[in-house]
């Protein structure tokens, strides 16, 4: 297979640069990676807690705090080192319990929790949730206080029955519904939003490249020379893409693969994936060798392809999800196939589709790419024989 | 020397236009196994663009051009595989090897799997290339990357060989090389196809000659024939000073002079074997008030034709 022969000596040529192990591997997992921490929903809140000395109702109030998961505790051993950890961003608040806890609060006399955090939304969030947990206390507390100056018994089984009887209280729950379809379910992971926009912007830039390739190629003579082999037109091209293709699917399936292993991330059917994977693949594919046969200068195509790549993701939603927009500019986000793209991996990984789900925009991308490379086919055999 | 048989290849009529521009108009010539020819002109005579249009690889706007039998067009598949292409520029991969430049052509000529490592290792002896293969061509001399580009049209034992321009740009010695290697394979029957602006070459390598300018076959034939054009009459250009008129009317009435003409610094002379007309045609050229400075004479050669023909030097 002569269009086999050219795509192997294209990666082989691509991967011969090593700075194309960064762009290609790494920098996509950095980016998911920096991406997912910075403004991934799915991260654990931490406080930073000083609980020195404070006894068994002070470490209890801890528990309360951590809860059932939704905090994240961290100790430290003194004030002097919680404050800077506070400002630092290290935990998102900062509480500290008086040394004596234990023995106030069974005294009857006041505990004074003290609270630090930052100027910002999670802070007055975090305030509540701690107010609550020692309110909780409090409660059990006064119950059990209560009880040792109605009955004289002592205070630690007045407060073993008060949290006995607490529990068949009937309390009040919040139930939160969402009205409407909801922006992003509560479920989602903290990288997989940002993955599959990274992996559809990575994977149509990595494929565009194939534009400076093209036109090296072009520039040294070899499409020509190509031409004088025995070899059509259309094998070049389904070459040279067929070359570009590969390594934007090999980026994509470690993308895919490394993220699901590295960050868990929920990628939902993964044969659904797998066909948006392709389907992108060939679109980039396409694209790339357009612009390649198009272009008179590999700086020409360079600019293009980079401007292309990053200002059709943007649009396309790879850079902001497309359900924030307008819907006027949803609508025209459809004219990129970032936008087909993820509004298949939105089907895949956040209402849980399969394949079947998304065959649309499969076959809107099928017929993107079948477009491109028919238009990239006639452009190139013109510029090389006329 | 011109070997019988079928043509090789066969162009009629060949015919382009870019524009405004006729490059070629009317150029046609056919070539025998074992032959090579030559198509001689200066820059922007519309070399590359005839054999651009032999090779399949500009559509063109007339003619007919017919390669081992089989018809060329860009689409065509069983012409091309006739033809070995080289190209002027040096279409090679710089970041390859050597043997990874020859072997990815060997696919795309069609050479089979199996027998495309046995093939790229002959061709690198042919090229004296076999113990640079491992490295890639971007740490060649000139003249190696010369001779792997021409390495790359041989790989499928082509029976016609295309070579536009290939000693362009390369050291006297790289270039007496090629131009050996260029003997050997037409000694071994493949029919060349050659341009260049450079007479000498076309001297040495071609049974025939096709001279071409501004689009247009001037005049084909071997060496011998087209000096025939001009004459067996020697150029003798005088540097002289001094009464030139009266000198260039007594150079005229001399029985061996067929032509005299003035330029700048002195007279331009056709001249009927100047060795023995020289010391009479200096003598009249004394009496006539005319000084001497340098003459040179030039034996007919194709340099000479293509002035006659065109009016104007190769290089100009």
């Amino acid at each position: 297979m002569k269009a086999l022969a050219i795509a192997r000596t294209n990666v082989r040529r691509l991967f011969r640069e090593r700075s194309t192990i960064f762009f290609v591997f790494v920098l996509p997992m950095l980016i998911i990676l920096l991406l997912g921490a910075t403004f991934g929903g799915g991260l654990t809140p931490r406080v930073g807690v000083v609980a020195t000395g404070v006894g068994e109702l002070g470490e209890q109030l801890v528990e309360a705090i951590a809860g059932g998961g939704d905090l994240e505790v961290v100790r430290y051993d003194s004030r002097e080192a919680l404050g800077p950890a506070v400002e630092r961003g290290r935990v998102d608040a900062g509480l500290e319990l008086p040394a004596n806890y234990d023995r106030t609060v069974r005294s009857g006399g006041e505990a004074v929790l003290r609270f630090l955090a930052r100027p910002d939304q999670l802070g007055p969030q975090l305030r509540a949730a701690v107010a609550a947990a020692a309110a909780g206390q409090a409660a059990e507390l006064r119950a059990a206080r209560f009880t040792v100056a109605e009955t004289g018994s002592g205070f630690d089984e007045a407060l073993a029955r008060a949290r006995m009887v607490a529990v068949a209280i009937p309390s009040i729950s919040v139930e939160e519904t969402t009205a409407g379809e909801a922006l992003l379910p509560r479920d989602l992971g903290t990288f997989d939003l940002g993955a599959s926009q990274q992996l559809l912007l990575f994977v149509f830039l990595t494929s565009l490249t194939g534009a400076s390739a093209l036109m090296e190629t072009r520039r040294l003579g070899i499409s020509r020379r190509m031409l004088s082999t025995p070899t059509s037109g259309w094998t070049i091209l389904i070459g040279e893409a067929l070359g570009r293709f590969g390594v934007a699917l090999v980026q994509g399936v470690f993308i895919l693969v490394g993220t699901l292993l590295a960050f868990r991330v929920d990628w939902g059917d993964p044969l659904g994936a797998a066909a948006v994977l392709v389907a992108f693949c060939l679109v980039g594919s396409g694209a790339g060798m357009l612009l390649g046969a198009t272009f008179r200068s590999e700086q020409q195509a360079i600019s293009v392809s980079l401007l292309a790549g990053l200002g059709l993701a943007a649009l396309g939603g790879s850079m902001v999800p497309l359900e924030v927009f307008p819907r006027a500019v949803r609508d025209v986000a459809h004219v990129t196939p970032h936008a087909w793209g993820n509004d298949a991996f939105a089907e895949l990984v956040r209402r849980g589709g399969g394949i079947e789900d998304i065959l649309l925009e499969l076959g809107v991308l099928l017929a993107l790419a079948a477009l491109l490379l028919a238009l990239a086919a006639w452009r190139l055999r013109r510029a090389i024989t006329r | 020397m011109q070997r019988a048989g079928p043509p090789v290849l066969e162009c009629t009529a060949l015919r382009k236009r870019f524009g405004d521009l006729l490059a070629v108009d009317g150029v046609g010539f056919t070539i025998a196994g074992g032959e090579t020819y030559g198509l001689l002109g200066p820059n922007g005579a519309g070399k590359t663009t005839t054999i651009s249009m032999v090779c399949g690889l500009l559509e063109r706007d007339g003619g007919t051009v017919t390669v081992a039998g089989r018809p060329m067009t860009t689409r065509s598949v069983e012409a091309k595989a006739a033809i070995g292409y080289i190209p002027q520029e040096l279409a090679i991969y710089p970041d390859l090897t050597a043997r990874e430049n020859l072997a990815f052509f060997a696919r795309l000529y069609g050479l089979p799997r199996a027998a495309v490592s046995t093939r790229v290792a002959e061709v690198l002896d042919v090229i004296g290339l076999a113990d640079r293969a491992g490295d890639r061509a971007s740490e060649f001399s000139g003249g190696m990357k010369r001779r792997l580009n021409i390495g790359i049209g041989l790989l499928h034992r082509p029976r016609l060989l295309v070579l536009d321009e290939p000693t362009a740009g390369v050291d006297p010695q790289s270039r007496n090389s090629i131009l050996g290697s260029i003997e050997e394979l037409s000694d071994s029957g493949m029919a060349v196809l050659y341009t260049t602006h450079y007479m000498e070459e076309a001297e040495r390598l071609c049974d025939r000659v096709g001279i071409i300018d501004g689009g247009q076959l001037k005049a084909e034939g071997t060496r011998r024939e087209l000096v025939a054009l001009v004459g067996e009459t020697d150029r003798v250009r005088l540097s002289a000073a001094g009464e030139l008129e009266a000198g260039l009317a007594a150079c005229l009435v001399l029985p061996s002079v067929r032509e005299a003409s003035r330029h700048d610094d002195g007279l331009d002379l056709l001249v009927d074997g100047a060795a023995a007309a020289l010391p009479g045609l200096l003598a009249a050229l004394g009496a006539a008030g005319v000084t001497v400075r340098s003459v040179d004479v030039a034996e007919p050669n194709l340099e000479a034709v293509f002035l006659h023909l065109t009016g104007r030097a190769l290089r100009d």
